[in-house]
């Protein structure tokens, strides 16, 4: 193979891993949201940005280091998410078919969050970009790659892996996977529902943010970044099915290798619409999604 | 006979002054000149709604001196929407009864600005907002400041031609409106300046990630790379260019705004960019030295090409009113007066003069970064082009 098409080979594989990994995090924290609680968080867009823009202020207005500013923007969110439960979220949790209520509910803090971020950062500057967690540039045979692309990819797959071994090993992750299972099976095997309702709605935000401060490490982002991320994420939801967090991980990654990969063979317009395609062609087939119990 | 003529004076004088102070009153007397400003104040294009506000509000501050008929800018958010748009110019129109519109800072709502004013016969003066169409043949009360994009791209392709003889160009950009504009400008120029484009490369909205397109841009070999993305992109593919191995000095970006030059950073230093007013030009008036000035102390940076637009569409209205004080209450004389404008830029001496459509005599610096700092930059011109805006078919170019 020459070097071209061995630069072209890596740097479709380093494409599909990092945005596949950033997408699997939005998607997953998504997904566990709506699988405890019911709720298809429209504003999860709004929450990835707002993670990238508190990044963008902790680092670039105030100085602090990213690494130490990621910390902060993850651990922020879980404050942010009971002060958001306990004043709207769990007012509809006896409320039957609430994830209509919940949708419009989500659909509203998505048009404040918007009209809040337009009116501040939005004067501020069209785009935004924080400092690198690590600088210069490594060599993987002849493709050159930024090595805070190589970080931000390894942090994205150590919390994707945290994740995964607190649902299946932690008691609170095996009480989240019965409640998404059966609730009521749960409750009468002495899981607090409701208390894993506010557990897991911190947990799916923390999850967001996470994606969202990760993505702002890897790449420059302006306001329209939290549109794309919420169609992306519910496309990921909808396909992996509802509720499944290994369906968002999986179908996560398969959106950034497709992706990456449609847009060398065909063209990036083409890439962007192929995983939409994909998804209503798979929903023909199984509309629960792929991975739905 | 010295008393004779003391007292002739005195008189003369004194009438003067009185001739004076009562057409000062008679200016002040009237009610103030309203010109309807639609911009984006919220939504995606907020960014330059707002900045395209703060320059206009520097030139309001001057154009309104004592003994002039004020000139009152009635400022309208358009939401960065065309329906919005539309229905803001109508508002200012009718109830309002503004003399003229102005303010869109994007081509989609200055479009839909467009289509409003050219049907109701109302001028509208349009500051920043670059696709073709908005000067179309056949349009008649819009006048418009900003150069149009497919103009940009043959400009680029004079500066290669200039800078490498032959060379080989890769573009690389967002697929927007604006953005097809310029590189429909460039491919259609490119042969005749006998240049070779060895990559074209598009990526939708809301693209996030271009390394594989970097790599293609790479093996592609060329001499220079147009670089054209949109908002946070436009960033993102810059570095992953240089992270691949693009120099610098091969970077072109048709436009930078002291934003995005800020954000390209210091490891963007030796690559180029277009623009039509910046704050390192060495050719700026010393108004352009005071608005450059006052506005850094005002917002932290130094104003762009938006804002400049902005600050002198203030002066063009103050200037065809002043040479034609009866414009001020009737739309067809401002109109009028308008088209047989010709005027300089205040702040860089650039000529102002419209066509038939409401283009003027275009132009485009490309300045070279020289450094980056915290809230500011560096840059020298490399070169400047001034062309007719028909000097490529750009109306049958981009539709």
């Amino acid at each position: 193979m020459s070097n071209a098409n061995w630069i072209l080979f890596l740097s479709t594989l380093s494409t599909g891993l990092i945005l596949g990994s950033i997408f699997s995090l939005v998607a997953a924290g998504v997904t566990i949201v709506y699988g405890s609680i019911w709720m298809p968080n429209a504003a999860n867009g709004q929450f990835f940005l707002l993670a990238a823009l508190f990044g963008w202020t902790l680092t670039v207005s105030w100085g602090i280091h990213p690494a130490i500013a990621a910390v902060l923007v993850i651990g922020v969110s879980v404050p942010l998410s009971y002060l958001l439960e306990v004043l709207l979220i769990k007012r509809f949790y006896d409320v039957p078919n609430r994830n209509i209520s919940y949708f419009v509910l989500s659909l509203g803090i998505t048009q404040i969050l918007a009209g809040v971020f337009s009116l501040t950062y939005g004067q501020w500057s069209d785009q935004f970009q924080l400092p690198p967690l690590i600088t210069g540039i490594t060599f993987i045979g002849p493709f050159p790659i930024a090595n805070n692309r190589l970080a931000v990819l390894a942090l994205a797959i150590a919390i994707l892996a945290g994740l995964f071994l607190l649902l299946r090993f932690h008691r609170y992750g095996r009480a989240l996977r019965a409640v998404f299972q059966n609730r009521d099976a749960a409750a009468l095997r002495g899981v607090n529902v409701k208390a894993s309702y506010s557990m897991s709605f911190a947990l799916g935000n923390a999850v967001i943010f996470a994606g969202g401060i990760l993505f702002a490490l890897a790449y420059s982002f302006d306001l329209t970044v939290a549109w794309t991320m919420a169609i992306t994420a519910f496309a990921i939801m909808i396909i992996g099915g509802p509720g499944s967090v290994l369906g968002a991980v999986v179908i996560g990654m398969v959106f950034g290798f497709t992706q990456a990969i449609v847009s060398v063979v065909a063209s990036p317009t083409i890439a962007a619409f192929s995983y939409l395609g994909a998804m209503l062609v798979i929903l023909l087939f199984k509309p629960s999604g792929l991975f739905a119990k | 006979m010295d008393s004779y003529w003391k007292t002739l004076a005195v008189t003369a004088t004194a009438s003067a002054a009185l001739l004076a102070a009562a057409n000062i009153s008679a200016a002040q007397d009237k009610p103030p000149v309203k010109i309807g400003f639609v911009t984006e104040l919220t939504g995606p294009w907020s960014f330059f709604g707002t900045s395209c506000v703060a320059g206009l509000k520097f030139g309001e501050e001057q154009i309104n001196s004592p003994g002039k008929r004020k000139i009152e800018f009635v400022i309208t958010d358009n939401q960065t929407s065309p329906a919005q748009s539309v229905a803001a110019s109508r508002s200012l129109d009718v109830q309002d009864k503004v003399l003229a519109l102005s303010g869109p800072t994007s081509s989609d709502t200055g479009l839909a600005v467009y289509g409003y004013a050219e049907q109701n016969k109302v001028p509208f003066v349009v500051p920043v907002a670059a696709f073709p169409q908005l000067t179309k043949p056949g349009s008649r009360y819009t006048f418009r400041l900003e150069p149009n994009a497919a103009g940009w791209g043959y400009a680029i392709a004079k500066f290669v031609e200039k800078q490498k003889p032959g060379g080989k160009i890769a573009m690389i950009y967002s697929d927007y409106a604006l953005m097809r504009a310029i590189t429909a400008g460039l491919k259609y120029q490119a042969p005749l300046s006998k240049l070779q484009i060895v990559a074209d490369i598009a990526f939708p909205q809301g693209s996030n990630d271009a390394t594989v397109q970097a790599a293609q841009v790479l093996a592609a070999q060329p001499d220079y790379v147009v670089v054209i993305g949109a908002g946070g992109f436009d960033n993102t593919i810059t570095n992953q260019l240089l992270d691949i191995g693009i120099k610098p000095q091969q970077l072109i970006h048709p436009f930078g705004i002291t934003t995005q030059v800020m954000n390209w950073g210091k490891r963007s230093v030796g690559s180029y960019y277009g623009t039509f007013f910046d704050s390192n030009l060495d050719s700026l008036t010393p108004e352009g030295r005071t608005f450059v000035k006052d506005f850094t102390a005002k917002y932290g940076r130094p104003p762009s090409y938006g804002e400049n637009f902005c600050f002198v569409t203030a002066h063009v209205i103050r200037e065809a009113l002043d040479k034609n004080p009866e414009a001020a209450d009737d739309r067809e004389k401002f109109r009028d007066a308008m088209s047989k404008l010709k005027t300089k830029e205040t702040t860089s001496d650039i000529p102002i003069e419209f066509d038939k459509n409401g283009a003027r005599k275009e132009y485009i610096y490309f300045m070279q970064m020289t450094d980056v700092e915290a809230k500011s930059y560096k840059a020298k011109q490399a070169f400047y082009a001034e062309w007719d805006p028909e000097v490529i078919p750009v109306y049958t170019l981009v539709k």
